[in-house]
């Protein structure tokens, strides 16, 4: 079997568990200021703090070699807030708008149709200059010209400041709960805790397979839909984030079939412009800051990387803005 | 369980994420204590997400019926301004 079809593996299991985790990055975003509901929210930190343990265990085991993602300030601030105002505009993350296509959302196609676009003019085509021009100008190296992390910059190991960060978080989390005297409710679905476990499972599990068909990297999205344009228009071969691509677009249809939830959903041809400038949006974002929502927010910050910090920071502004402009001031208005 | 007598249908099938949860926010809002909504979606993030959001609102969830596929029929008593 090439090494390759592992991406698809993941894939199918990625896109299984978002489908039936409701996972979506926008989502817990947004309606952390929209609908004061921090669910998905909570869920993406789980996913974050599970990844971090497995990716220092696997680290220091040699299973895995870290690959954290360069510090362009400016291309990670521009871009990833240009990806988080896209997103609310597409109504969902990369991650999200792929698997409800495998879901049969129409407005997620198109949403994925501008990311695709977006993304290959930006990393191939006539705003390359602009995206490469951006990332020099804007770099700041860490040691030895590598990229600039957490634990190069504080002098330490690796896998002793996550697995500090993973406990402090921890403790953190708790006296946070205790003091909202917050009780654990289930969800009617899988539950935050469960998804969030599973996402970063997931995420632990690509980082090997990928890095052994080439790519020493975990779970990304952007980069797969570019290939997977690659590969139709300029006879290019799959590689492993392509094929993950296709499984996560297979499982949420599987998983939507098994659940009976599929189904072909048109919403109004504004709409379907709204997404896909959403995604075209997000295209261009994602490449210039050099990931989506899932390469630097699930895949750099349980790796450290400051410049992966910097763009989550920077898509959660974005989908703020975006959010507020959209959803918030409509409805102040009306009052 | 009686039928309930419905005074308004809100219909959010094919809505593109948050649409469905806010129209039937904004659209509760606008209604008299006690009155019922009747909302149809096909979105099944949304259909775990209202009810956690009725609650916050004070406003209560009487039913979530399964149609066919991901379609839901989601019965909600207004409670009125406050």
């Amino acid at each position: 079997m090439e090494a390759v079809m592992t991406g698809l593996f993941v894939g199918i299991l990625f896109g299984f568990v978002l489908q039936r985790g409701r996972f979506c990055m926008n989502s817990a975003f947004r309606d952390a200021i929209l609908l004061k509901d921090n669910v998905l929210l909570k869920t993406v930190f789980v996913a974050l703090l599970v990844e971090m343990v497995g990716f220092a265990i696997m680290d220091s085991a040699g299973a895995i070699a870290i690959n954290p993602k360069p510090f362009w300030w400016g291309a990670n601030l521009l871009g990833s807030f240009v990806f988080g105002i896209g997103m609310v505009l597409a109504g969902g993350c990369a991650s999200g708008i792929t698997y409800r296509f495998g879901e049969g959302m129409v407005g997620a196609m198109t949403a994925v149709l501008g990311l695709a676009v977006g993304g290959y003019f930006t990393a191939a085509g006539f705003l390359k200059p602009f995206k490469a021009n951006l990332q020099a100008a804007t770099t700041i190296p860490g040691a030895d010209d590598g990229a600039l992390t957490l634990h190069g910059i504080l002098g330490m190991d690796y896998t002793v400041l996550a697995i500090i960060i993973v406990l402090i978080a921890l403790v953190v989390w708790f006296f946070i709960a205790r003091a909202n005297k917050e009780k654990y409710e289930a969800d009617p679905g899988w539950g935050w805790v469960n998804t969030g476990i599973l996402v970063g499972i997931v995420g632990i599990l690509a980082f090997p397979l990928s890095a052994a068909a080439g790519r020493n990297y975990p779970l990304g999205i952007t980069a797969g839909w570019i290939n997977i344009v690659q590969v139709i228009f300029t006879g290019a071969t799959f590689n492993w984030i392509g094929m993950l691509i296709v499984g996560v677009v297979v499982g949420g249809l599987i998983a939507a079939l098994i659940s009976k939830e599929f189904k072909f959903r048109v919403p109004k041809p504004l709409v379907l412009l709204q997404t896909f400038i959403g995604g075209l949006l997000m295209g261009f974002g994602a490449v210039t800051s050099g990931g989506c929502n899932i390469g630097h927010l699930l895949s750099g910050i349980p790796q450290l990387s400051l410049g992966s910090i910097l763009a989550g920071i920077s898509i959660v502004l974005g989908a703020w803005v975006a959010s507020y402009v959209m959803f918030v001031l409509p409805q102040k208005k009306e009052q | 369980m009686s039928e309930v007598k419905v005074d308004k249908t809100l219909d959010v099938c094919g809505k593109i994420c948050p649409y469905p949860d806010m129209n039937t926010m904004t659209t509760l809002k606008k209604m008299e204590k006690g009155q019922i909504l009747e909302v149809l979606l096909d979105y099944p993030l949304s259909v775990e997400r209202i009810p956690r959001n009725l609650k916050k609102q004070g406003h209560k969830l009487i039913s979530t019926e399964q149609l066919d596929g991901p379609n839901h029929r989601m019965l909600i008593e207004a409670h009125g301004l406050k």
